[in-house]
């Protein structure tokens, strides 16, 4: 009897899937919270430490501390050049841990588990759930350099909810000078063959801009044989600020997240639904008629974005340069330097002055703090302090002379191409560099005491020995040193800026509301910009419409609250 | 199943009963203590974890235990319902899962059958094999294989299209709405036909023989014998295959409409799932997410009960 034999056989396994089939359905929501046992990384670290705390100064008596970044990076080799030479000046051995997979999830798996490595990357759910230590006592007493070198910004750096300093922020503290010779933050960018094709013409409008990439398209409407794209975006995943961004840097306003800021009455209010953000998509719209716009634009994925910036047949769009970096970098290998970018901070019209490249705001919410669990903080700090000095400083940035830098008899510190190359490869780096340390410490920006640059990356000179034929041709044309010149010098920063950086605070009002505001955003922006140009309005009122039932005014009061408590507290007296 | 319960010889007397029972037990003891793993990691992962429901009627903060939290009662419940999106995104999961159900069970047992009739058992591992292969790549993986398929710019299905002269102009498959649901559908073929169709396979070849022979000795050509024996063979696993799919109606998926969807599409491609992640977790509104959690368990058994009792009542085989 085979099929009797079978249906009991299935019996047996239905059994199983059916066990199975609960433990799946049960086990979903249930792994978010109890499961702890997944983070017992850092329990070693306690021991080493506990014994090194009674001696504060002896700094060579063996200690170790563990440290967790909220980023995957290189991961440095067991004998890698900078950690052994911490270890062997210092005594201290870093015990790293990076991350893998989403930091939300990590982190909430680590406060479910109440478990903490010593120096962990910056969170506000972490201040949430306590974690960390106030430092702002412990820092007067211990840690000099530190003190010195966050003066300035003192006020800024405590929490506006009970003004403890949980946090050290990682950049956006400077000294001396600060050169900025590369400028990777928001523009409309454009081909540099462009520019040189008619003659590298000023660009300052958004009109000019598009009336450049119109000719050009019609000149060359092939590159490489296949058809060229006028004008792309992206608003995948959360990657959406190419889509949403571009209209307060037109209207004159710095980069404050979804907000406009009034500076002279410092309060925000959502721009999306607003004139200024309506007459950029307008001018999207027309030129979607005109057949400039990428219709892929807007269904387009990351990986698809970057493969046709890398084709060098995208004249020009509106970017942060990091997010298309991979695209361009792939254009310099293939040699295609005219089909790299040039950003352009373009504007309305002429009476607005753009304000697209800003002087850099204290990175809040970003760097180390200390864990509860830290069995010596002091020690801790007075590490991190050390550091700070010029002499680590260098080891940290340009790494040890003779090996990763040379001395001119200027004393300006450079490069050879050798050397050059060295830094850009991965396998290099993790032997020699502590490069996602050095990401999170606090460190001086800006220039040393003896006026070297802080980081190579800032030393003019090693800028331009990286610069191309047509680089040259186009800085000289325009009568311009460096990329950053193209823009108007930044001027000082409004006290409460930038609006992006204040905490909504996980599962309030706010947070809900800013979600479904871009949500809104790039549901309807891209029909809006796709549909013919007489149902442009309609589209739009309709888009208007639905902001209208979002909760808008709580994210605009949790903003303008925290504007204000800025105002008050960081003013400097 | 009641045909495995043990004594089925009952009226005996209760004594004489323990004693068989402890006897059986004794002579199964091997497969008792390899079970109990088994049940130790049921308990501990799936029965265990449910206490965590609590949480859903919480405004639940990190780090501070489930007892020290602020209790809202049915808030996020309400929240859930009230919302506008979210019956539109109910629609969504239901309908994609419905598609993908369908199109899994047609095209699975549709290849099955028809791999069961390739005679050349060379050509038909090959065939199997290859179609198969597909399960092991990642949706991630996959997705950038349809989205890349799909384009305007390169697209193979647009420029075929084009070339059989069907449309004129490239299609924008993933900028409308109305082709969404679809293109998941086939997706899901694309990568599990091969997969699903192994089971299907592994019950036909269970099919007694002497059925076939008798089948062709009373004259019935292929199709008659696929009609009347292979399918009525399978049809128990297709049963029992079709209940517990039932049970996750509302997993539509997660991966394949977060990485295919985009804002154009978003009123078709979002489930569930994306909705818990955008407004519970990205938020860190984690009760809402165990809310919604506990919506979707909920269902799931009430399905799975339902479609239980329905195949009860028809008389077929049954899952509990």
């Amino acid at each position: 009897m085979g099929v009797h034999v079978k249906r009991s056989a299935l019996a047996g396994l239905s059994a199983v899937f059916a066990f199975g089939l609960l433990l799946a359905g049960c086990s979903g929501k249930g792994n978010g919270e109890a499961s702890p046992s997944a983070s017992g990384t850092t329990g070693g670290s306690a021991g080493a430490s506990a014994s090194a705390g009674a001696s504060g100064n002896a700094k060579t008596e063996p200690f170790t501390i563990s440290v967790f970044y909220g980023a995957s990076g290189p991961i440095p080799t067991e004998n890698n050049k900078i950690y052994k030479k911490i270890r062997d000046e210092l005594g201290v051995t870093l015990k790293e841990e990076y991350l893998v997979g989403d930091l939300e999830q990590k982190l909430g798996v680590m406060i479910a588990g109440g478990d903490y490595p010593d120096l962990i990357t910056a969170s506000p759910k972490l201040t949430a759930a306590k974690a960390v230590i106030p430092l702002e006592d412990l820092i007067e007493q211990y840690a000099p350099n530190i003190k010195k070198h966050y003066e300035k910004v003192w006020n800024m750096m405590k929490d506006p909810s009970d003004g403890h300093i949980y946090w050290l922020p990682n950049y956006g503290v400077y000294q001396g000078n600060y050169v900025s010779t590369y400028y990777s933050g928001p523009a409309f960018w454009i081909q540099k063959g462009v520019l040189k094709e008619f003659g590298y013409p000023k660009l300052k409008t958004l009109d000019d801009y598009f009336n450049l990439i119109e000719q050009y398209k019609a000149k060359h409407p092939e590159i490489d044989g296949q058809p060229t794209i006028g004008f792309t975006t992206l608003a995948y995943d959360w990657r959406k600020f190419p889509l949403l961004n571009a209209p307060e840097h037109l209207a004159g306003y710095p980069n404050d997240g979804g907000v406009v800021v009034d500076p002279k009455t410092n309060t925000a209010q959502i721009f999306a639904d607003k004139e200024i953000a309506k007459k950029y998509y307008k001018k999207l719209n027309e030129e979607n008629a005109k057949g400039i716009i990428d219709k892929e634009a807007f269904a387009q994925n990351y990986d698809q974005y970057l493969a046709k910036i890398s084709s060098g047949r995208v004249l020009g769009m509106f970017d942060q340069h990091w997010n298309f970096q991979q695209g361009e970098d792939s254009l310099v290998t293939q040699q295609k330097f005219e089909r790299t970018y040039l950003g352009i901070p373009l504007v309305y019209d002429d009476t607005i002055r753009d304000y697209y490249l800003d002087r850099p705001a204290l990175n809040l919410q970003n760097g180390f703090g200390i864990s509860v669990d830290a069995k010596d903080p002091v020690r801790i700090l007075k590490f991190l302090d050390t550091l700070l000095d010029e002499k680590w400083s260098k080891v940290l940035n340009w790494g040890i002379e003779g090996e990763d830098y040379l001395v001119d008899d200027k004393g300006k510190f450079y490069r050879t191409p050798e050397m050059r190359n060295q830094q850009e490869d991965v396998t290099w780096k993790q032997a020699n560099r502590a490069s996602s340390f050095l990401t999170y410490v606090p460190k001086i920006e800006g220039q040393y005491s003896d006026g070297n640059a802080t980081d190579a990356g800032s030393q003019p000179d090693e800028y331009f020995a990286t610069l191309k034929d047509i680089d040259k041709e186009l800085f000289s044309a325009y009568g311009v040193k460096l990329p950053s010149d193209f823009f108007s010098p930044a001027p000082e920063n409004r006290i409460s800026y930038p609006a992006w950086s204040i905490d909504l605070i996980d599962g309030s009002p706010a947070k809900i509301a800013s979600t479904k505001l871009e949500d809104l955003g790039v549901k309807y922006l891209p029909k809006a910009i796709l549909s013919k140009p007489e149902e442009f309005d309609s589209v739009w009122d309709e888009y208007v419409k639905q902001i209208g039932k979002v909760d808008v005014k709580a994210y605009e009061d949790r903003i303008n609250e925290q504007l204000k408590y800025r105002m008050d507290n960081w003013s400097v007296k | 199943m009641q045909d495995t319960v043990l004594g089925s010889d009952a009226p005996r007397r209760t004594e004489r009963r323990t004693g068989t029972i402890r006897k059986r037990m004794w002579s199964q003891r091997q497969l008792i203590w390899m079970s109990f793993p088994l049940l130790i990691y049921i308990v501990l992962f799936a029965y265990v974890p449910i206490w965590g429901w609590l949480m859903a009627f919480q405004q639940y903060r990190p780090g501070f235990s489930v007892f020290n939290q602020q209790w809202v009662g049915w808030d996020q419940f309400h929240f859930l319902f009230s919302d506008e999106g979210f019956l539109q995104v109910l629609r969504n999961t239901v309908a994609m899962s419905l598609i993908n159900m369908v199109l899994g069970f047609v095209t699975a047992i549709g290849f099955a059958i028809l791999l069961n009739e390739i005679r050349k058992s060379l050509a038909k591992r090959f065939i199997q094999t290859i179609s198969y292969l597909p399960h092991f790549l990642s949706w991630v993986i996959v997705t950038g294989i349809v989205a890349t398929s799909l384009s305007t710019e390169d697209g193979i299905v647009n420029i075929v299209l084009m070339k059989l002269h069907l449309i004129d102009s490239p299609i924008l498959w993933l900028g409308e709405g109305k082709y969404f649901w679809g293109i998941v559908g086939a997706s899901h073929v694309w990568k599990e036909v091969g997969w699903n169709a192994i089971i299907y396979l592994a019950a036909i070849a269970s099919v007694d023989p002497s059925l076939y022979e008798a089948a062709e000795i009373d004259g019935a050509n292929r199709y008659r014998k696929m009609l009347h024996i292979t399918l009525p063979g399978i049809k128990p696993v297709i049963i029992i295959l079709l209940i517990m799919n039932l049970g996750h109606i509302l997993d539509a998926g997660f991966e394949v409409q977060y990485l295919l969807g985009n804002g154009q599409v978003v009123d078709w491609s979002q489930t569930i799932d994306i909705f818990v992640l955008k407004y519970g977790l990205k938020v860190g509104n984690y009760s809402l997410a165990t809310a919604a959690g506990m919506f979707k368990t909920v269902v799931s058994i009430v399905l799975l009960f339902l479609a239980n009792s329905i195949a009860k009542r028809l008389g077929e085989e049954r899952l509990i």
